[in-house]
């Protein structure tokens, strides 16, 4: 069974002077569980719209969202998901640690259960000394953590994170990295939007590109970044003692590893160039 | 749901805005000192007084929590994690409207605990000729609660259709203005004296008659102030109206906010 299944999601929100304006124009996407998707998308693109939608927030004008196989207007749909708003505020007369058991028994967990997966999740998001503080005096920062740690409390099959790392300073955006990567190796699916192309190349299997409403692309990103390799840059050391740094054409390499050899050079480090994530999107986006 | 109502009613004691309108309860301490200017009736003075005391207050719980609970978890963007967790809309907004009406009822239950001690205070310094019934005083008190829970209800429903707190708010004090005359319009417009209006007059005054809520239906306080027997039948037919009223109007709440776009 699909993680998440979208068939033909349309919608359309009423603009200025009874015009309507699509949002999202026939989306189809499948994300298989266990797998970590990037939906990558400009400003305005559509993302937090198809996120609303799948999570039953906004109604579709046709098409429809499944999440673990139900329809995501059931509210039953949503036992499996942990899910992460895009600037996400939270009940703010709750401490955190209030609105993470609030969560929990949302999701039935039982008391013990709860209280220790509560606590697992504080710590991992280093809020356990802010636990018991009204979360009104929280950081920007904090909030979102908070909201990463209400996805994470109930161990769901399905992550939906609507811009994780928005808000979040170097340190919070690694720790969100590996959280991800754990998830993964947890056979978990995670599901995340995003306009930093960074963050899909380090932690997703696939990428979906959207722009205007528009689903432009969907690739594996391995894939993606393979492709984009244009040559290498090789560091040699030459006989003289001599250091150099080398731009070799991806069709050549093997010839100059077998000259340099000859040329009794020594390789001290190869590293691929090539065209980024960035680049990709850029592309993609400017077609 | 029980998880909703419990929040709601830690977000109400947490309140600014609550804890405001409590301290308006410090007046019951004055209430004896102002009846006893009086000079006679100080005890119905006092009940009178204590009365009207816990019904504006429960006015003020009324219109600020009601009117903004709903809106203010839209316009805060609380909906958005709320709404993600598997809880159905309906569940959801019926839980934030038992968690306010609890209150309320609970609210009601302490400031009837105040005005029996102020008001047993009184008529101990000033004994009254007739005897206080305080049973009577009690499902005053109630109902008077119960109005304002229908007041709630009311305010729910208008947030539900509004993206502002104007109309939770001011539509609410103005059903609530409406809601406490309308038994004495429709009266008027049935007597002989209101010959002189218009049958379009008459019709409208009518349907607003039966569309709006009947307030003054709730109002028990000169039975509570005069000790006058209840009508237990009258009784009964307040609270079916109560609960078919609330019913209905959180049945069109409840499918308004189940459609309703979270943008």
């Amino acid at each position: 069974m699909n993680a998440i299944e979208i068939t033909g999601l349309y919608k359309q929100f009423p603009g200025k002077r009874m015009t309507k304006v699509d949002a999202l124009k026939g989306l189809d996407l499948t994300i298989a569980a266990g797998e970590v998707f990037g939906f990558l998308g400009p400003n305005g693109a559509g993302k937090s719209t198809t996120i609303k939608l799948v999570m039953g927030l906004l109604r579709p004008t046709s098409g429809r969202a499944q999440i673990m196989g139900m329809d995501s207007n059931q509210a039953e749909s949503r036992r499996h998901v942990g899910y992460l708003p895009e600037n996400p505020a939270f009940y703010d007369y709750l401490s955190a640690e209030e609105y993470i058991s609030f969560v929990g028994s949302q999701f039935k967990m039982e008391a013990a259960l709860l209280a220790q997966r509560s606590e697992d999740v504080l710590k991992r998001l280093d809020l356990w000394d802010a636990r018991k503080r009204p979360m009104r005096g929280y950081s920007k920062g904090m909030v979102q953590r908070v909201g990463l740690a209400q996805a994470l409390v109930h161990d769901p099959d399905v992550y939906i994170l609507d811009e994780p790392m928005s808000g979040l300073d170097p340190i919070g955006r690694a720790l969100v990295k590996d959280i991800i990567f754990d998830l993964k190796a947890r056979g978990k699916c995670v599901f995340f939007s995003t306009h930093i192309t960074d963050d899909v190349e380090k932690v997703c299997d696939r990428v979906g590109v959207i722009n205007k409403g528009e689903l432009l692309v969907v690739e594996n990103v391995e894939t993606i970044l393979q492709r984009g390799v244009q040559g290498y840059s090789v560091f040699v050391m030459n006989p003289d003692g001599a250091k150099e740094e080398l731009f070799i054409e991806k069709a050549h390499l093997q010839a100059f590893i077998q000259q340099s050899v000859v040329n009794q050079q020594s390789i001290e480090k190869i590293e691929p160039r090539r065209k980024d994530m960035e680049a990709f999107f850029l592309e993609i986006v400017a077609q | 749901m029980t998880t909703i109502i419990r929040i709601t009613l830690k977000g109400i004691f947490r309140d600014r805005v609550f804890q405001g309108i409590m301290v308006t309860a410090c007046a019951f301490l004055l209430i004896p000192v102002i009846a006893s200017l009086s000079m006679r009736q100080v005890t119905e003075l006092s009940l009178t007084l204590s009365l009207s005391l816990i019904s504006f207050i429960l006015l003020l719980l009324a219109v600020f929590l009601g009117g903004t609970s709903l809106w203010k978890d839209i316009e805060r963007r609380y909906t958005f994690s709320v709404l993600g967790l598997p809880l159905s809309r309906q569940s959801y907004m019926i839980g934030r409207f038992g968690g306010t009406a609890l209150f309320v009822l609970l609210a009601a239950a302490v400031l009837g605990v105040a005005a029996f001690a102020v008001v047993s205070y009184s008529s101990a310094i000033y004994p009254t000729d007739r005897p206080i019934v305080w049973s009577t005083m009690a499902i005053c008190i109630l109902f008077d609660a119960l109005k304002y829970i229908l007041l709630i209800a009311v305010a729910f429903l208008f947030s539900t259709v509004s993206t502002s707190f104007f109309l939770p708010v001011f539509g609410t004090i103005a059903t609530f203005l409406a809601g406490g005359v309308t038994q004495q319009v429709f009266e008027f417009v049935n007597s002989p004296a209101s010959k002189a209006l218009s049958p379009l007059v008459k019709k409208l005054a009518t349907i607003l008659y039966y569309l709006l809520p009947n307030f003054g239906a709730f109002d028990l306080k000169v039975n509570a102030i005069y000790s006058l027997p209840l009508p237990f039948e009258g009784l009964l037919l307040t609270a079916a109206y109560f609960v078919v009223y609330v019913g209905l109007l959180l049945s069109a709440a409840a499918t308004i906010f189940s459609r309703r776009e979270m943008r």
